[in-house]
């Protein structure tokens, strides 16, 4: 789909229509939408811009931070390089910093998130984040964001989410008539596109009647940790090649941003908006409560054999959270779980084959005792 | 019937054929690792058929393991070296409920349940502090072999504190060692623990004896004793510890018939 995105892209350069780059999955995409500008995911998941960043940036850093950075520094992302306007978020520190360094030579706009997300005054600071992310819109682009405006944008993005969730429902049967992979290919790294939501509806039409001949005692995985942005998707192809199917990705190129839609009965839409991003399960939140309820929803529905959770090297948060992820896995849902710690380089592709392919003779055996 | 495995490791190749009639190994052998690892492989695996007097149509069924199983087209399947050593382990110690295996570019621990089955394992990531090629480094560095280098160890009253987790950084700390005129059987006493430091952290949560020590790193004299003082459990050198992969290898040839994992 990136290909076509880019036609978009200069097809709505070429019509006046701004472009704003994201980075994560708590900017609310329904302001953008609602300003007339177009959301774009930046996030690098090329290793090949690393070495570039590394000029500048610490090695023992997230490959995710590094590659965006890389990007950034070698004007290699076209999307990148068509933003009129970059929203950063402080989801990480090692991102906040990033941000630091790019703003020098890029329009940002930083949106603050609460993280004790569960404190009474918690949503209150994000409301008036996003009022204030809203009004730097329109100032910026010289637009008036309208309630019906957003209430028109809330309607496309809910559609989005609800296609994306119909795709990965798919994933409960029995046999998948998809793979992982297929399904994280299908994801745009736009937003609210007419013609992607079309793809989507066309995706969901052919792979309903689909029928995908399952191998042999294929494992169902479900996938946690970290992001995995186009071009990163090294890990999840290692998993599938070992003879499994990943059923559910509880990660925020998964399920984590599709689950919940935007509350259209609200009166007030921007803060229908707020509410709906401020419950995200991130592993920036402390305590991030409800990412274990969730693989709790998604083990109960998606029936994995186990968890296997990513963690990008140097990602602090995912990595130490991890220790509750396994607890949960393991205690509570009496999963076998396995937690790989890798980067972007493919030096370590066989020993990370060789732990998940060790996985499943150890459940295959036990299925089979 | 006659099974064989073949553990294709970093640094050697492993056979071993086993007959499950008689459930004794009729033949084991070892070769240097190297590029062509398949006509290598072929090679030791003709050169035991010869020692037992076999012919190949004998042999009916060949599981490869290891690091380069992939590349042993020969065999009919390949089954990875934790389910391996495991099973090899078991034969060899049906009482075993920890491994805990230290090879030439790889660390594992793996915890078994009653049977012989493998309940959880963990392995090293890409960073190759707590394996093998820490010592072969030192080895190098020191211009000495293997033998010389674990002999040195015994020596030692008071071993080295090498704090560096990368092997790469380790080097240097170590010739900063030496260059201070630290003796020389303390660092390498030093490296030891180093490793050993580096595989309980890697066990965690999961040590429960009895432990055996398995892989071409339990050869080392002073490693077990290492390990011993960091876990502060008894651990045991497995009999034949380098073949314990190509040992399990060829007994789940047998018992899979053909090897289905």
């Amino acid at each position: 789909m990136i290909e076509h995105c880019q036609d978009f892209v200069e097809i709505a350069k070429g019509k006046g229509q701004p472009v704003v780059g994201i980075m994560c999955e708590f900017t609310p995409r329904e302001i953008i939408l609602a300003a007339g500008a177009l959301p774009v995911c930046l996030c690098g998941g090329s290793a090949a811009t690393i070495p570039a960043a590394e000029q500048v940036l610490p090695a023992n850093l997230c490959p995710l931070i590094k590659s965006t950075f890389g990007y950034h520094a070698t004007g290699k992302n076209p999307f990148l390089n068509r933003a009129d306007l970059i929203v950063a978020e402080t989801t990480c520190d090692g991102k906040k910093k990033m941000f630091e360094l790019m703003s020098p030579t890029r329009a940002m706009y930083v949106l603050e998130l609460p993280q004790k997300a569960g404190e009474p005054d918690a949503l209150e600071h994000w409301v008036q984040e996003v009022r204030k992310f809203k009004a730097h819109l329109e100032n910026q682009f010289h637009t008036q964001i309208t309630d019906e405006k957003l209430r028109a944008a809330c309607r496309l993005m809910n559609r989005e989410r609800g296609l994306r969730r119909q795709l990965a429902d798919l994933m409960t049967r029995d046999h998948p008539p998809l793979t992982g992979r297929q399904l994280i290919e299908l994801k745009s790294i736009i937003s609210g596109m007419e013609a992607d939501l079309q793809q989507y509806e066309n995706a969901l039409n052919f792979f309903n009647q689909q029928q995908r001949q399952p191998r042999k005692s294929e494992i169902r995985v479900l996938l946690t940790g970290v992001p995995i942005v186009h071009g990163a998707e090294r890990v999840l192809e290692l998993i599938e090649a070992a003879g499994a199917v990943v059923v559910a990705m509880e990660n925020c190129t998964g399920l984590k941003p599709i689950l919940d839609d935007v509350d259209l009965d609200e009166a007030d839409p921007v803060r229908a908006i707020a509410k709906k991003y401020h419950h995200l399960p991130c592993s920036v939140m402390t305590p991030n409560t409800r990412r274990f309820e969730m693989l709790r929803t998604l083990a109960a529905k998606f029936r994995p054999h186990c968890v296997i959770e990513l963690v990008w090297q140097a990602c602090l948060t995912y990595d130490i959270e991890s220790f509750h992820v396994r607890k949960l896995a393991e205690d509570e849902l009496q999963l076998p779980y396995l937690k790989i710690t890798t980067d972007y380089s493919p030096s370590d592709s066989a020993r990370i084959s060789a732990r998940v392919e060790a996985l499943f003779e150890t459940i295959r055996e036990k299925q089979s005792s | 019937m006659i099974y064989a495995g073949i553990d294709a490791g970093s640094r050697s190749i492993k056979a071993v054929l086993f007959d499950t009639s008689q459930n004794r190994t009729l033949a084991s052998g070892l070769a240097d690792q190297g590029v062509e690892q398949e006509r290598l492989a072929a090679e030791l695996f003709d050169k035991l058929l010869r020692e037992a007097g076999l012919e190949r149509s004998k042999i009916s069924g060949v599981v490869a393991t290891g690091y380069g199983r992939n590349a042993i087209r020969f065999a009919d399947t390949t089954i990875t070296e934790i389910t391996c050593h495991a099973r090899g382990v078991h034969r060899l110690a049906p009482d075993a409920r920890t491994i805990i295996e230290i090879g030439g570019q790889d660390s594992k621990v793996i915890s078994l349940e009653e049977g012989g089955r493998v309940r959880d394992f963990s392995m090293n990531d890409r960073c190759a502090a707590g394996t093998g090629r820490f010592l072969e480094m030192v080895a190098l560095r020191l211009d000495m072999d293997w033998e010389k280098l674990s002999m040195l160890a015994q020596q030692s009253t008071k071993p080295a504190i090498i704090s560096n987790m990368c092997v790469v950084f380790a080097e240097t700390e170590i010739i900063g060692l030496l260059a201070d005129g630290k003796p020389l059987p303390d660092v390498v006493a030093g490296v030891q623990n180093s490793i050993a430091t580096r595989v309980a952290a890697l066990a965690g949560r999961f040590i429960s004896p009895p432990v055996f020590f398995t892989g071409g790193v339990a050869l080392q004299s002073g490693m077990a004793r290492a390990l011993e003082e960091v876990l502060a459990c008894p651990v045991r050198v497995a009999p034949q510890p380098q073949f314990t992969g190509a040992l399990g290898a060829a007994v789940l040839a047998g018992t899979r018939g053909q090897g289905k994992p």
